[in-house]
């Protein structure tokens, strides 16, 4: 088992290396675009990225170099000529500075010479509670409605829980909050239409919370209830139920003591991975409700064309989409005695 | 008991050979053979929703199909003057999805009898195109002045907060003993304002140079209002006739800012006095007007160093519900349109005209022209050319209609018919969707056969590398396709491809692997079939139905793609798209929810619709329900 739990993580990790590296590639590979702001922002910028080695520093003009990024302004009878270093050896560069300083890389145009980490941390915050709270909302929800669904199996309540989540599962999450917004926030005037800025009341912050968490949750709440549903019905077939029905126990039992712990096996491991997954947040949810999350983020910054923070906001979706289908994985074997991970014939 | 004695019995002649005689040869079934499909269909068609998504989806398809294709609206070049236009279905007035569109707390011009609305349409166009118009009986009291506004007072004010006192004067006008000049005054005192801020004032005479003549009221805080006989101030004064500027002077606060509140002034003389009509303008009645509107001249006649402000204007605001079309493309009264406009239309040939002789002169030659008749036209005098002429007619003409158009779901902010461009960006993604479909399926089903038939080391040589592939979250592959080759419907459709085919590929690979070890499969290999036998004639068909069910889904979620790019802004441009329309919509949601809610509500449908379909396609397809009922 241990062997296995290093083999999986091992492989993951290259995985994400893989990936991050040829992102990282593409990302460098992209048109270079000077940062905004003045003389002395880009001076600053410019010997930011040439002490970091992502670009070259001569004070004559070079023929034999890559492009001319920027050619700073005659000071004292002497200028700097900035240029481009091959993506490679940018690359080995960038693998340095994680390795030793956790060096992610700076701003270029967004929030200029701010680093990328700042950055992200000062907005991962808002993603996670939101997703916490849909995370607290949508299992107890989807397990119990999946439950109820199964135990009144073709019967309306059945029926009517099915159809509402196929409905819901279909239905895309910008149609579902263009819905939200324009019922309950424009018609209705009950909660605000964007996110609450931080200086508003806790009154209106709660409001604001409901209609992106209630967005966020449908979706998991209708796959949790459909799969806890398939589960469920399948092993209340089985033959070990009907054992425990026959050996004397109530159907309430019969259910609760055999039915959900046997049902909880395949499911829990698999909303943990959900969970993880989450974190990612929705980009198109946080860009329409306004939240200043890792969502909003992404897309912010695709339109400021600061790539270096882009490749960051991409780099933690790689890794949280790995880490949710290691974790699911891995779950899997601790919680089933019966599965053993990575066990030959 | 009686039947149990009363044995029935048999003899040998009772039983006849019913084959005696004939030769039993093979007969041909009496039941109907059926194939895989028939089966199939006949399973599909028993599950009733997947039924009604087959019937929406085709539907829909349709509709994507024929209505680029046979709508002749237009939705390339900018119309401005259409933009916004409501949903219109049924005749307006009916009060559901007529081209109407309800306002309310909308400003009353009072004086036009029409909501106050922009100034692109003419209040007759307005007037005409109310369907219901409900005014508040009560004004509403506003503190800023605003053009449909009435009375109130000016309340005239500090500045800043300093001691300095501040004057509101008017124009000089020149007073004489005989002419028996009367100032009235009316002053406001509390209403709505701080009692502390309403401040000490002094009404004075001025001289033109600038010295106080006289003080009619001195600093106080009496607002009772003012009524004095000017004449009979220069006669105590003992002064036969001066050039006066009638002022208020405020003193300043350092703690607030201080206020009078002015309802009107009033200066009149004796009937003949010359300068009538400079005391006519100082005079006013109305604080709005006075504060506000530039042509009123009273307003220019009153110069201010502090701040002059209104207080208390009544403002009426209506509630009404309006047809847009008749708005857009009503009934105009007398429009006003330019010269040039209407040397367009003769250029064109739908009317003739000659300013030389008059309105009389114009004829209309064609449907296309805006107007029917011309009722007057303006010559520019220097020139002596024309500058414009006013006509009545229906505007749709000038856009081009012959008669009222209708758009069943309103139009785009460039004017465009929504119902038009919504499904014209749908085919794009609705190609796109095939394209990638089909693309995805030949390869997947390729890669998938070989990895789940030979098994081994060419599978897991290519499991790991489906691996990593999938491992790359798609919209980091999407963001750096875009960024690097742009967004047009070529790399669209490669990014797609790119990673869809992996679905269809492992859905491939799961059915071989499940096949491949039957028994048939075996029966097969040891009558000596090849490999492309087994593979196509054995094991695909079985597991056909699954990986076009999947292949099917890959066309609503192609469409969900490019919808959720769009509002990343990767959209895709150069074409109609769907994802694009609805994003760049996303804006008009507090005004204009037509625009988004139609196309949501399409996008809504085909996701559910595929989904119902899919389900049915998938358990009818599966072969081991063969024949269960």
């Amino acid at each position: 088992m241990a062997k296995y739990v290093i083999k999986r993580l091992i492989l993951a990790f290259v995985t994400t290396f893989i990936i991050l590296s040829i992102s990282y590639v593409l990302c460098k590979l992209l048109p270079f675009d000077r940062p905004i702001g003045g003389d002395q922002q880009q001076i600053a910028y410019f010997d930011k990225q040439y002490s970091l080695g992502y670009v070259a520093r001569f004070e004559v003009e070079r023929d034999d170099y890559g492009p001319l990024l920027y050619k700073s302004p005659l000071e004292r009878g002497r200028r700097n000529y900035y240029y481009q270093v091959p993506v490679l050896k940018q690359y080995t560069s960038w693998l340095k500075n994680i390795c030793t300083k956790w060096d992610w890389g700076y701003s270029k145009s967004f929030q200029p010479n701010v680093s990328a980490s700042v950055i992200i941390m000062s907005r991962v915050g808002y993603s996670i509670k939101l997703n916490f709270f849909s995370a607290i909302l949508s299992v107890p929800l989807g397990i119990l409605l999946g439950i109820w669904a199964a135990l009144k199996k073709n019967t309306m309540t059945d029926h009517t829980i099915s159809t509402l989540v196929m409905v819901f599962i279909s239905v895309p999450n910008f149609v579902l909050i263009s819905f939200m917004l324009r019922i309950f926030a424009y018609r209705l005037n009950w909660l605000p239409s964007t996110w609450p800025t931080d200086t508003a009341s806790a009154g209106t912050k709660v409001l604001g919370y409901i209609i992106p968490v209630f967005c966020l949750s449908v979706g998991s709440i209708c796959s949790y209830c459909r799969y806890v549903r398939a589960e469920l019905c399948e092993i209340l077939e089985s033959d070990f139920l009907l054992l425990a029905r026959t050996k004397g126990l109530t159907r309430k039992q019969a259910i609760v003591r055999h039915a959900l712990k046997n049902a909880m096996v395949p499911i829990f491991p698999w909303i943990l991975g959900e969970i993880i997954g989450l974190l990612s947040g929705s980009m198109i949810l946080e860009s329409l409700y306004g939240i200043p999350g890792i969502g909003k983020l992404f897309i912010t910054v695709l339109n400021y064309k600061d790539f270096d923070i882009l490749f960051v906001d991409m780099a933690i979706l790689t890794t949280i989409s790995t880490v949710s289908g290691v974790v699911l994985d891995l779950s899997y074997g601790f919680i089933d005695p019966r599965i053993r991970m990575g066990a030959k014939k | 008991m009686d039947e149990l004695n009363n044995k029935i019995e048999f003899k040998s002649d009772d039983f006849v050979l019913v084959q005696q005689g004939t030769r039993i040869t093979d007969k041909k079934l009496d039941t109907k053979p059926t194939t895989f499909a028939k089966d199939a269909f006949k399973r599909f068609c028993k599950n009733k929703s997947s039924v009604a998504g087959a019937i929406i989806i085709g539907v829909i398809m349709l509709l994507t199909f024929l209505v680029p294709w046979l709508s002749t609206a237009n939705i390339t070049k900018v119309s401005a003057g259409e933009a916004f236009l409501a949903p219109k279905l049924f005749e307006a007035g009916t009060g559901f999805w007529d081209g109407t569109r309800k306002k309310t707390r909308v400003i009353y011009d009072t004086e036009n009898e029409v909501p106050a609305l922009s100034d692109k349409y003419t209040k007759a166009t307005i007037k005409n195109s109310l369907v219901k118009l409900k005014i508040d009986e009560e004004p509403t009291l506003v503190d800023v002045m605003n053009p449909y506004g009435h009375g109130g007072y000016v309340m005239f004010a500090t500045d800043v907060y300093a001691p300095d006192s501040v004057l509101l004067a008017s124009q000089p006008v020149v007073i004489d003993r005989s002419g028996n000049y009367r100032l009235k005054v009316e002053f406001g005192n509390d209403e709505g304002i701080l009692e502390s801020q309403l401040g000490e004032y002094s009404v004075v005479l001025f001289d033109q140079e600038g010295n106080k003549l006289y003080y009619i009221r001195n600093f106080s805080r009496d607002y009772s209002d003012l009524d004095v006989n000017l004449s009979n101030i220069l006669d105590r004064a003992g002064v036969d006739s001066v050039n006066a500027r009638i002022c208020f002077e405020l003193k300043g606060s350092e703690n607030s800012l201080q206020y009078i509140l002015v309802k009107s002034v009033e200066v009149s003389a004796d009937e003949g006095v010359k300068n009538s009509e400079i005391l006519g303008e100082i005079s006013f009645n109305d604080a709005n007007a006075m504060v506000g509107v530039s042509d009123n001249k009273s307003n220019s006649y009153w110069i201010c160093s502090g701040r002059k402000g209104v207080h208390a204007c009544e403002v009426y605001y209506c509630d009404y519900v309006i047809d847009t079309y008749m708005l857009v493309y009503g009934n105009a009264d007398l429009v006003t349109y330019s010269a040039t406009e209407l040397n367009d239309w003769i250029s064109k040939g739908w009317c003739s005209y000659d300013y030389k002789v008059g309105p009389e002169s114009f004829v209309r030659l064609t449907d296309d022209c805006p107007i029917d008749e011309v009722d007057s036209q303006v010559v520019m005098k220097v020139t002596k050319k024309l500058s414009s002429i006013s006509g009545r007619g229906w505007n749709y003409r000038k856009y081009g209609y012959n008669k009222m158009p209708r758009f069943l779901l309103g139009t785009t902010a460039s004017g465009h018919d929504l119902f038009k461009k919504a499904f014209a960006g749908l085919r794009t993604s609705t190609i796109l969707g095939i394209f990638a479909a089909s693309i995805c399926f030949s390869f997947g089903l390729v890669w998938g056969s070989i990895s789940g038939y030979f098994g081994g080391t060419v599978d897991i040589a290519m499991e790991r590398f489906c691996e990593i592939l999938s491992g790359v979250p798609s919209l980091v592959v999407f963001t750096l396709a875009i960024l690097h080759f742009g967004n047009t419907f070529g790399v669209f459709l490669m990014v797609i491809c790119l990673t869809g085919w992996m679905g269809t590929a492992h859905r491939t690979r799961v059915q071989f692997y499940r096949f491949k070890g039957r028994e048939y499969i075996l029966a097969s290999r040891t009558l000596g079939s090849s490999d492309m036998r087994l593979i196509f004639k054995h094991i695909l068909p079985n597991s056909m139905g699954t990986i076009i069910t999947g292949a099917v889904l890959m066309i609503p979620s192609t469409v969900f793609t490019e919808a959720s790019l769009a509002y990343l802004n990767l959209g895709l441009q150069g074409k109609e798209s769907f994802g694009v329309l609805m994003s760049s919509h996303q804006q008009y949601l507090p005004l204009y929810p037509n625009l988004v809610v139609f196309p949501a509500v399409i996008i809504a449908l085909i996701e559910i619709s595929f989904n119902l379909f899919g389900n049915g396609l998938r358990d009818a397809f599966n072969p081991s329900l063969k024949g269960s009922e």
